[in-house]
């Protein structure tokens, strides 16, 4: 089928201008939804990055402060060592904090660079040989000269993955409500778009244009208002990214690191790729539906 | 060229608009259809463009049974077929020319056949003079020659015309009538639905007439009513 190029741009714009006001209504309906399901995944990708300190079954850590000293440090060593409830323990240092942190964010230089070896607090990871003591352990080292703070992988992980859970279950929902409502006003767009062209679309079929000639003008119309609202929602979650981020590191960005709630912008980049792909696929499922339902040919 | 055998039409609500119809149409023939309003005569024209089944009896045009026909294909078989009707179809935004025009490029032929055809039927129509004109300037007869003209410019094997002088004046319809001659003349089989007396007498060709869907008369060289 030969299918004149500038024929098919020439009644795409047409049909955009013509319905310019449902068009936009359904671009933003797609941008703000996609917006939504953006942000349910960066949300997920942060979780998993803040819980990454308690792999390998470590049920507590204990953070130093950064300024410790050697026989604090030490100190704490030793009682480690000392309790039957500990079934291993392991150090990790200031350079090998260091390390970890900029894998986290390996893909993040902004944030990688933003801290030296010695802002980074050192810490203990403790597994006990039984989680119900988990505990009893933590609360020995709460008060002990130079420990920052004990934080626990159940309550840290549990608080974090309920809230999370909960904050992701609705942004889905919303955002599957509203992909629906952008599927409809693409398809009510389109529609519209082929009421208004019918006198042609009925030449155009007894003259023996194939259908699909017919066709891709519309359905271009709506792969269009899809990867627009995409490509909207992309800018938007990336800007609303920047923005929460820049709040957090820049509020205390000198010991909290670990409970920092980071996406890097390969996260994004990410994010923003399937963006993109789910807009296109609801303007062409969208469109689909209205050619075909509307068109009859 | 069109054959049909025992075509039968029942539309929604039982209302039967053609009843067991059989006809032969040769190439180069041109005939009229007659028969009151509702008698089947626009359905028997949908059914040929395949913008309606029949349900039952086969058809065939240009030597292919259309019921065996894909989806696919009908676009295709149209191509063969060129269309005129009462109230011309033509695209009020769109001169002469670019309605002409319209045909070719939806079809998909390359700018340089268009460039070369188009003039080439529009003179052939006497529209040469107008083709820059827009279908609000120009009289009826005048934009039923730019319908006849896009139905033309494809060089269709068939033409129907369902009642294409339906809104014209008798004079007007004369010159209508001697263009579809002509297109007659160049070998394209002609199949014109009419409520014309005066032209179907005037022009003495083969008559067809249905009433309430089925053929009651088939008369070569005939006449819009039978014992006139």
């Amino acid at each position: 089928m030969a299918v004149n190029l500038s024929y098919v741009a020439r009644e795409t714009v047409s049909n955009l201008r013509r319905n310019i006001s449902m068009a936009s209504a359904a671009l933003l309906t797609v941008a703000v939804s996609l917006t939504l399901v953006g942000g349910a995944l960066l949300v997920k990708r942060g979780v998993d990055r803040a819980t990454v300190q308690w792999k390998d079954n470590v049920e507590l850590s204990i953070f130093m402060k950064p300024d410790a000293s050697a026989p604090e440090s030490d100190a704490i060593d030793r009682q480690l060592k000392a309790m039957p409830e500990v079934k291993r323990y392991h150090y990790v240092s200031k350079p090998e904090a260091f390390d970890e942190f900029r894998k986290i964010f390996a893909n993040e230089p902004d944030v990688r660079d933003s801290l030296t070896v010695e802002q980074i607090p050192p810490s203990y990871r403790v597994v006990p040989k039984q989680a119900e003591q988990t505990k009893i352990i933590g609360q020995r080292f709460t008060d002990t000269a130079g420990v920052f703070r004990v934080s626990y992988a159940k309550e840290e992980v549990d608080a974090l993955v309920s809230v999370t859970n909960f904050l992701q279950i609705m942004l889905w929902a919303v955002a599957a409500v509203l992909l629906t409502a952008a599927s409809l006003l693409i398809l009510n767009t389109i529609r519209m778009a082929i009421f208004a062209r019918r006198r042609e679309v009925a030449v155009m079929k007894l003259v023996g244009a194939t259908n699909w000639f017919i066709r891709i003008p519309f359905m271009l119309e709506g792969l269009i208002q899809g990867l627009a609202g995409a490509a909207l929602a992309y800018g938007i979650v990336w800007i609303g990214r920047d923005l929460i981020q820049g709040r957090i590191t820049g509020a205390r960005n000198d010991i909290q690191l670990f409970k920092q709630f980071l996406v890097t912008s390969g996260d994004v980049a990410g994010t923003g790729i399937l963006l993109l792909v789910v807009g296109v696929l609801v303007g062409t499922v969208g469109s689909a539906l209205a050619v075909s339902r509307f068109l009859d040919v | 060229m069109i054959r049909l055998r025992d075509v039968t039409k029942v539309y929604k609500g039982n209302v039967t608009a053609l009843r067991g119809l059989s006809l032969d149409i040769a190439k180069q023939e041109f005939v009229f259809l007659v028969g009151p309003t509702g008698s089947g005569k626009s359905t028997l024209i949908r059914l040929l463009l395949k913008e309606e089944k029949p349900d039952s009896g086969r058809i065939w045009v240009a030597g292919k049974d259309i019921g065996q026909l894909g989806s696919w294909k009908v676009p295709l078989l149209r191509r063969n077929i060129g269309c005129v009707f009462q109230d011309f179809k033509l695209l009020p935004n769109k001169t002469a020319y670019e309605n002409v025009a319209f045909a070719l490029e939806v079809i998909g032929r390359p700018a340089h056949v268009i460039q070369a055809q188009v003039p080439q039927v529009l003179d052939l129509v006497g529209l040469s003079k107008k083709r820059d004109h827009f279908p609000s300037e120009l009289s009826g007869g005048e934009q039923q020659r730019v319908s006849v003209a896009r139905a033309f410019v494809n060089r269709p094997l068939i033409l129907l015309a369902d009642e294409p002088t339906g809104n014209l004046d008798p004079n007007t319809s004369v010159g209508i009538m001697r263009l579809l001659d002509r297109i007659n003349r160049t070998g394209t089989t002609v199949v014109m639905a009419t409520h014309d007396a005066g032209i179907v007498d005037t022009m003495r060709r083969r008559v067809v007439e249905l009433d309430r869907g089925s053929l009651v008369r088939d008369q070569a060289r005939g006449v819009y009513g039978a014992f006139t």
